[in-house]
């Protein structure tokens, strides 16, 4: 040590000169040799006594270049993504940059911050779902680096930093509902060995995802219709939950230029009715009045639409009437049975609860704009095929926003009032109109 | 996180798989304004959820218990007249209360009957508030005194530097106790299925189902499966097989498998988790369970060997 630091001082002390080259550089090997001192400058000579790995020679001629390299590598890679996304982000401009990372380095220098990097700017340009591009990330890997060669290495955590890093291009792929294939089985076998944890969550997705593919009893379609007409057709299909309803279009969307040259945009009119519900509205007691409710939300994947409904309050007890079953409806069975058998618990395959009684729902419909102008029309589409809504007195029951199907608290006690008194001359009451009538009142 | 526990799957993500939503903005929408009936706190019987950089508090037993002589006399009260009811109905009545031949020939049986304020006491509603997120909830009673679950679901996750994903939104039935606070389980055993009738918006649910553990590592296991609603205005029965039920140990799926044990359960819960913003409702009528002859399945997921071998087709 302190000999090292004599030759130090005397070195100092001498003139520049050709003559000082193999002294410094044995001074720097000492130096390097006893190292935890601060390393030293030598501005004269352009040379840096490095800490202990590092050759002296290395250092001599790498040294400006590195250092510029470093500066740069260190910018580039956010910015490799950030360069190319002035002219367009689509998913051959991010190959593009993956391309350009695998062909700068063999080794693959920061590979690691790059794909997180990567990762974070995927939704950005569009390929989050894109499994090729998940596959290509994992592909800037360097292969049969990080797998692990004896029992140790694979207890513990080999290359922990790859591995999560390869982990979090498996979660992100899980994140974005990516299901793997099998070139990212054998990528990832290559990169991490058949024991890593990237291998092993790959096999749990494997093993978990096909089981809850399928599962869904009401399935949508991966692409949800962009018109609103079909997308109102696929929900109320859904809603109804009844094959023999049949779906009407009372209007589709259009644009119209008015007489004084101002656009007349009128929405989307799309309901539902099946037999059994013009039955019962058929069946209805015309004195009392039938209700336009909504509008309610319907979850479609991401999308919300939102949907109303023609219903009547229950029927009160002593107007309920045990309809006889008509023994000719059905002449394969009968519909009815009246045996006196000994019955025990075992046999109460029902469950003991009170059933809700909340009034028929009579039909069902969907509309680009929630207003009256448009239920109306439906409503007087409806008359066509069940002119008892000519004499129903009809109300509406709706809200600006979305709403519990079941009004509470505050919001009914008006409405109450309205139902108590339906002869009332109400702005909302509609009485006895024909539906021509109606319609030719609308703009 | 452990490496270990990364590599589970968390088990809200199965539903991504199912649907691979499309990232839509859609307009956010107002609730339906109505009071929470209480405040979101943790369901969870067993510890609060510390959040990251929160330091932990330290506090001695006696000062968690609140001392007070005419509180003391109440419960007695109150604990020696549940004893009492219990020693009846077992004794003069039957098991479980009822007499021994419903007892044994009961095919379903209500457990959860929504009609009514005092139903809802039975429940706890919590959401990712606790963990910083903005979701709301809030549990109240439908016209028909059916339970009417609605909020907002949002997933713009907490600005703690740790926090990753949020969004949910969860409903929890409370531990039902026999007289001085011990334990009472429900006993499904002679049954199969869990039946609910439910009304919703079209948004997936994911049932957990919480049973009795020996070991304290295991308390955070529940078994869940999912629940698809239809949407629109008429109820809608669903049908879940109790053998369709896997194990998830704080939301990553495991990888032992066994089936669910119906004899000792604890509580049930209801989670919404489909990462799509906006309002949701959900209302159920009654929960039950129920005994299928139809169904003779005894668990959905096969077993592999433990250290499967990798055929690589690159040697």
């Amino acid at each position: 040590m302190k000999c090292s630091r004599c030759l130090l001082q005397l070195w100092s002390l001498r003139p520049l000169g050709q003559s000082a080259w193999p002294a410094a550089h044995c001074v720097s090997q000492l130096q390097s040799a006893s190292c935890s001192q601060p390393t030293v400058l030598y501005q004269s000579q352009n040379q840096v006594l490095r800490r202990f790995h590092s050759s002296p020679v290395r250092t001599k001629s790498r040294m400006p270049a590195e250092q510029q390299q470093k500066n740069k590598s260190l910018a580039t890679i956010d910015d490799m993504f950030e360069r190319v996304s002035d002219d367009a982000k689509v998913k051959d401009t991010f190959s593009k940059v993956l391309d350009g990372f695998m062909k700068r380095d063999v080794r693959r220098r920061g590979h690691v911050e790059f794909i997180y990097a990567a990762l974070k700017k995927m939704p950005e340009f569009g390929v989050e779902r894109d499994i090729t591009i998940y596959n290509k990330l994992l592909d800037v890997f360097p292969k049969e680096v990080f797998v692990a060669r004896n029992v140790l290495q694979l207890m513990f955590n080999h290359y922990p930093r790859q591995q999560e890093c390869g982990l979090q291009i498996l979660e992100q792929m899980e994140q974005y509902g990516v299901v793997p294939n099998i070139e990212t089985k054998v990528l990832l076998i290559q990169i991490f060995g058949e024991k890593s944890h990237p291998v092993r969550k790959y096999q749990r997705v494997m093993y978990w995802y096909p089981r809850f593919r399928h599962i869904n009893p009401f399935p949508l379609p991966q692409k949800l219709p962009e018109d609103p007409v079909e997308l109102s057709h696929l929900s109320l299909s859904r809603i109804a939950n009844d094959l023999s309803a049949k779906i009407t279009v009372y209007q589709r969307p259009r644009t119209d230029v008015g007489e004084n040259g101002e656009e007349i945009t009128s929405p989307h009119i799309v309901g539902i009715q099946s037999p059994d519900q013009m039955e019962l509205l058929a069946k209805h007691n015309p004195n009392r009045p039938v209700f336009v409710e909504g509008p309610f939300p319907l979850w479609l994947k991401k999308k919300c639409v939102h949907y109303y409904i023609l219903r009547a309050d229950p029927i009160p007890f002593e107007e309920k009437v045990e309809e006889p079953y008509d023994p000719e409806r059905s002449f394969f069975y009968p519909l009815q049975l009246d045996l006196d058998l000994e019955r025990d618990f075992g046999e109460y395959v029902t469950f003991d609860v009170e059933d809700v009684d909340e009034g028929p729902v009579f039909a069902m419909c969907m509309t680009g704009q929630g207003d009256q102008v448009a239920l109306n029309q439906w409503i007087s589409g409806l008359q066509l095929n069940n002119p008892i809504l000519g004499r129903v007195p009809t109300l509406f029951r709706l809200n600006a926003g979305p709403r519990e199907l079941q009004e509470s608290g505050a919001g009914s006690a008006s409405e109450k009032q309205r139902e108590k008194h339906p002869n009332e001359a109400e702005p909302e009451f509609i009485d006895e109109e024909e539906p021509q009538k109606r319609q030719a009142m609308k703009p | 996180m452990s490496l270990t526990k990364m590599t589970r799957l968390p088990l809200a993500r199965l539903l991504s798989s199912i649907h691979l939503q499309q990232q839509q903005l859609l307009p956010l929408l107002h609730p339906s304004i109505s009071p929470i009936t209480s405040i979101p706190r943790r369901c969870a019987l067993h510890s609060e959820y510390r959040r990251p950089g929160k330091p932990r508090e330290y506090k001695r037993p006696w000062d968690l218990r609140n001392f007070d002589f005419k509180k003391a006399v109440a419960v007695l009260k109150e604990h020696f007249t549940l004893l009492q009811s219990e020693v009846h109905d077992r004794i003069v009545v039957g098991p479980e209360g009822r007499p021994l031949i419903e007892h044994m020939l009961e095919q379903n049986r209500v457990v959860w009957e929504f009609r009514g304020p005092e139903s809802l006491k039975e429940w706890t509603v919590s959401s990712d508030r606790e963990i910083g997120g903005q979701s709301e909830i809030s549990l109240t009673l439908g016209k028909h005194n059916t339970c009417f679950l609605h909020g907002t679901l949002n997933t713009t996750p907490p600005r703690d530097g740790e926090t990753r994903y949020s969004g949910y939104c969860t409903v929890r039935s409370k531990q039902p106790k026999y007289s001085f606070d011990r334990k009472k389980h429900h006993d499904w055993t002679s049954f199969n299925s869990l039946h609910l009738r439910v009304r919703g918006d079209g948004r997936p649910w994911m049932i957990n189902i919480a049973t009795e553990n020996y070991y304290t590592h295991q308390k955070d296991d529940l078994y869940h499966y999912f629940m698809f609603t239809r949407g629109g205005p008429y109820w809608q029965d669903v049908k879940i097989p109790f053998s369709k039920f896997f194990l998830a140990q704080r939301g990553r799926v495991q990888d032992d498998q066994h089936p669910l044990w119906l004899d000792k359960i604890n509580t049930i819960g209801f989670t919404l988790g489909d990462n799509a913003d906006g309002p949701f409702q959900l209302e159920i009528d009654f929960i039950g369970v129920t005994n299928d002859y139809a169904h003779t399945e005894e668990f959905a997921y096969e077993h592999y060997k433990k250290n499967p071998e990798v055929k690589s087709k690159l040697s």
